[in-house]
């Protein structure tokens, strides 16, 4: 039951991570952070088999340095979604594949725009306006749906993710802890403050 | 046949030059982390390795595993705290009640041993022998950080093919601090303040959990470990035999004993007034 | 002379020499110059630059210091190509070690792994040694010591408090031997780099390169209009040097290869 949100906005890319670690009934860690910074403008958040999640991303965060290092450019956010799903798929046809779903935020700085991939297991790629993997999906999509604008500044931006993690918090049936919030714009990737401990109440 | 095919129409220059291994090998100035073993020539290595050893599905089977287990470690002001309990189970047979499941990577390194114990034993004795490589080759002693790692990349490099532990590496570096990482053959590594491993985690962690606090004192501090196991060796039955204490400080960790459960059991029953479910006078 | 000793790469000579590694020494005198100096908190990597021809696009064309990490960097004499080769399997190591142990590399480990690259190609079958020496700089992660390795094609690898490599590399290491202080501070240091450099370099800022690192810090490549700066300054100062010790003669006269301004130019820097 873990948690991965998206979302863009006029100049900028949130992206928001369960802080939970389960491993059977247990809740191990309640501040990790599956998410990956590849370069100073793209983001993975991540979730999917034990394990092959942090692999999979500190391998891909690895191979993008060394891009920046020996070309003295860093790779843009569509190069590096179209990368990452490259990997993927070749992984996918291996004799152990990575299960792992990601959510890309980056912002495009030649093109001024934020950007937001979703990749599945399955090494599907989709440019989305805003993203959701797992259980969030079926919570948070109608709310996206109706609320979403491509023109939304940050603060409205907040306010959707806030609709989202509220929803999640009152029909989820299992706690994920909270989520860490990572803000990408022209300036970099920043952490995000972000209150877990609002009360939700059930109509 | 194809590879008899392959052999024989090779390109007239293709043998010239460093091939891509040679290149590799050329690089690659210190040898590989991972060992070569060879597998058993069998398609799911997991499922062969359940169906020897799943001793639940069939008692008959050939070869039991010992498992079942009580681990914990906690990071607070003045270090690690790391107990264990040292039973050992195969099926529902008890195999040794005097288990070392703390492992001692080096004098300021400590290891925790759940699940497999053969897989937790071998390993955590070849981390041992990687971080001492480590210290010498980077003239100063391996970060937990480092050394977790270690461990972490090698069980995912096994991962699926049916490896069985739940570790923690617990130690103090100057430039880490007091530093804690749960590792599984899953291939999950994480840091944090406090974790217990094994079938009795749940018992432990209640404990634990309840009275955890990052400033603790020593003395609290171990009483608190001990008490954890001890509750755990209560209500497990995969747990049980001596309570082994360790604390970790910055110049090395010190041992706090290999203390029998059953006296410290009655001490706490009887001093304190706990465990009232169980009924100390023959009536 | 060799008799036949330098044909293949793994033949001993008898009297214990590997021509091969010997003549890669060889290469890399005849690269062009680079040094570097280690100050109290910094360390300045200088090299010449060859002159560019008349269409050559001077912006794309690769320098002879490149990042190995955003902490390491590294100035190489010798052949150009070799390098390249180099350089790329420093990097690939330094972003390997990031993932395997989660800590940058140190500078003496990425130095011990070039020296280690290139003792293997002085030892394997079909290959070449490495025509090249490097000089490896940079801070350890969390650490203000200033750090500054040498290596050689043999593998040998050397730590310094301020070294020279290739061409006419035993001119400038003198001089550096007789003016290196301990603890110099950030223009100090530049500013021996760049006079060490005019020891060989004629043609002044325009051929030279210098890089800063400083600790915590992204490397700094120093804009040409600071180095003409610095050549400046440091051509007064010879002057008046020689002014001084020869009276009575007009200045300039017995430093006339590097003088190419008027004498009242340039004192204010």
């Amino acid at each position: 039951m873990e948690v991965l949100l998206g979302i863009t906005g006029k100049d900028f890319t949130i992206v928001a991570a369960s802080k939970a670690a389960m491993r059977g009934a247990t809740i191990l860690k309640a501040s990790d952070d599956k998410t990956r910074a590849l370069n100073s403008t793209s983001l993975m958040a991540f979730s999917g088999e034990a394990g092959d999640t942090v692999q999979f991303a500190e391998y891909i965060q690895a191979n993008i340095q060394l891009y920046s290092m020996r070309n003295s450019m860093e790779l843009s956010p569509t190069a590096t979604a179209n990368f990452v799903r490259g990997e993927l798929a070749r992984a996918l046809r291996s004799r152990r594949p990575y299960t792992v779903n990601l959510i890309l935020g980056g912002y495009d700085k030649i093109a001024d725009k934020p950007t937001l991939y979703w990749i599945d297991y399955l090494a599907s790629l989709a440019p989305v306006p805003y993203a959701a993997h797992g259980y969030a999906q079926y919570y948070c999509l109608s709310i996206l749906d109706k609320h979403h604008h491509p023109d939304i500044d940050f603060e409205q931006g907040m306010k959707l993710l806030r609709m989202c993690t509220q929803e999640l918090k009152r029909r989820l049936p299992i706690d994920f802890k909270g989520v860490v919030v990572k803000v990408i714009t022209k300036d970099g990737i920043r952490e995000q403050e972000y209150e877990d401990d609002v009360k939700v109440a059930i109509p | 046949m194809d590879s008899l095919v392959s052999q024989y129409s090779r390109p007239v220059h293709s043998a010239e030059g460093p091939s891509q291994d040679e290149h590799q090998e050329l690089s690659q100035t210190t040898p590989p982390l991972s060992l070569q073993f060879s597998l058993p020539p069998v398609a799911q290595s997991s499922a062969w390795l359940r169906a020897m050893t799943d001793d639940y599905s069939n008692p008959n089977c050939p070869i039991k595993i010992a498992h079942g287990t009580t681990t914990l470690a906690f990071r607070f002001k003045g270090g690690i705290i790391v107990a264990t309990d040292s039973r050992a189970t195969a099926g529902n047979w008890i195999a040794s009640q005097t288990v070392k499941k703390v492992i001692e990577i080096n004098n300021c390194l400590l290891g925790t041993m759940a699940g497999g114990a053969a897989d937790c034993q071998y390993w955590l004795a070849y981390l041992g022998m990687q971080c001492r490589l480590h210290e010498l080759r980077h003239k100063r002693r391996i970060s937990v950080a480092a050394a977790s790692k270690i461990l972490a990349n090698l069980v995912y490099s096994y991962k699926g093919m049916g490896l069985s532990m739940g570790t923690m590496c617990a130690g103090v570096t100057p430039q880490e601090g007091p530093a804690l990482y749960y590792i599984d053959s899953d291939g999950t590594r994480l840091a944090g303040n406090l974790f217990c491993v094994g079938s009795g985690q749940t018992f432990a962690y209640g404990v634990l959990d309840a009275e955890y606090s990052y400033d603790l004192d020593d003395e609290a501090a171990l009483e608190l470990g001990r008490r954890s196991i001890l509750a755990a060796t209560h209500r497990d039955a995969y747990s049980g035999g001596f309570i082994n204490l360790y604390h970790v400080k910055e110049d090395g960790w010190v041992k706090h004993g290999f203390n029998d459960t059953n006296p410290i059991f009655w001490k706490t029953k009887l001093e304190k007034g706990e465990f009232s479910n169980v009924t100390a006078d023959l009536e | 002379m060799a008799s036949g000793y330098d044909r293949a790469l793994s033949v001993f000579s008898p009297d214990g020499h590997v021509f091969q590694v010997e003549y890669a020494l060889e290469a890399v005198k005849r690269g062009t110059c680079a040094v570097a100096v280690k100050g109290s908190d910094v360390v300045v990597l200088g090299c010449e630059k060859r002159s560019a021809m008349k269409l050559q696009d001077t912006r794309i064309t690769p320098s002879k210091i490149c990042l190995v990490d955003t902490h390491v960097a590294l100035a190489f004499a010798g052949l150009n190509a070799d390098a390249r080769i180099l350089v790329d399997k420093a990097r690939l190591e330094a972003q390997s070690h990031r993932l395997t142990v989660e800590d940058p590399v140190s500078i003496e480990y990425i130095t011990k792994y070039v020296a280690g690259v290139q003792q293997r190609y002085t030892q394997s079958g079909g290959v070449r040694p490495f025509g090249i020496s490097t000089l490896i700089v940079g801070f350890d992660p969390n650490d203000k010591t200033p750090r500054l390795y040498q290596t050689e094609p043999s593998g040998i690898y050397s730590a310094w408090k301020a070294n020279a490599i290739g061409r006419s590399s035993k001119t400038v290491r003198e001089f550096l031997e007789r003016n290196h202080k301990d603890n110099m501070d950030r223009e100090e240091t530049i500013k021996l780099t760049v006079k060490s450099l005019l020891e060989v370099v004629q043609t002044g800022a325009k051929n030279i390169e210098i890089a800063i690192m400083a600790p915590g810090k992204l490397i700094e490549m120093l804009p040409v209009e600071d180095i003409e700066k610095y050549v400046e300054s440091i051509n007064t100062e010879k002057q008046e040097e020689a002014a001084s010790r020869r009276p009575g003669r007009t200045p300039g006269t017995g430093t006339a290869a590097i003088l190419t301004r008027g004498p009242g130019e340039g004192t204010g820097s």
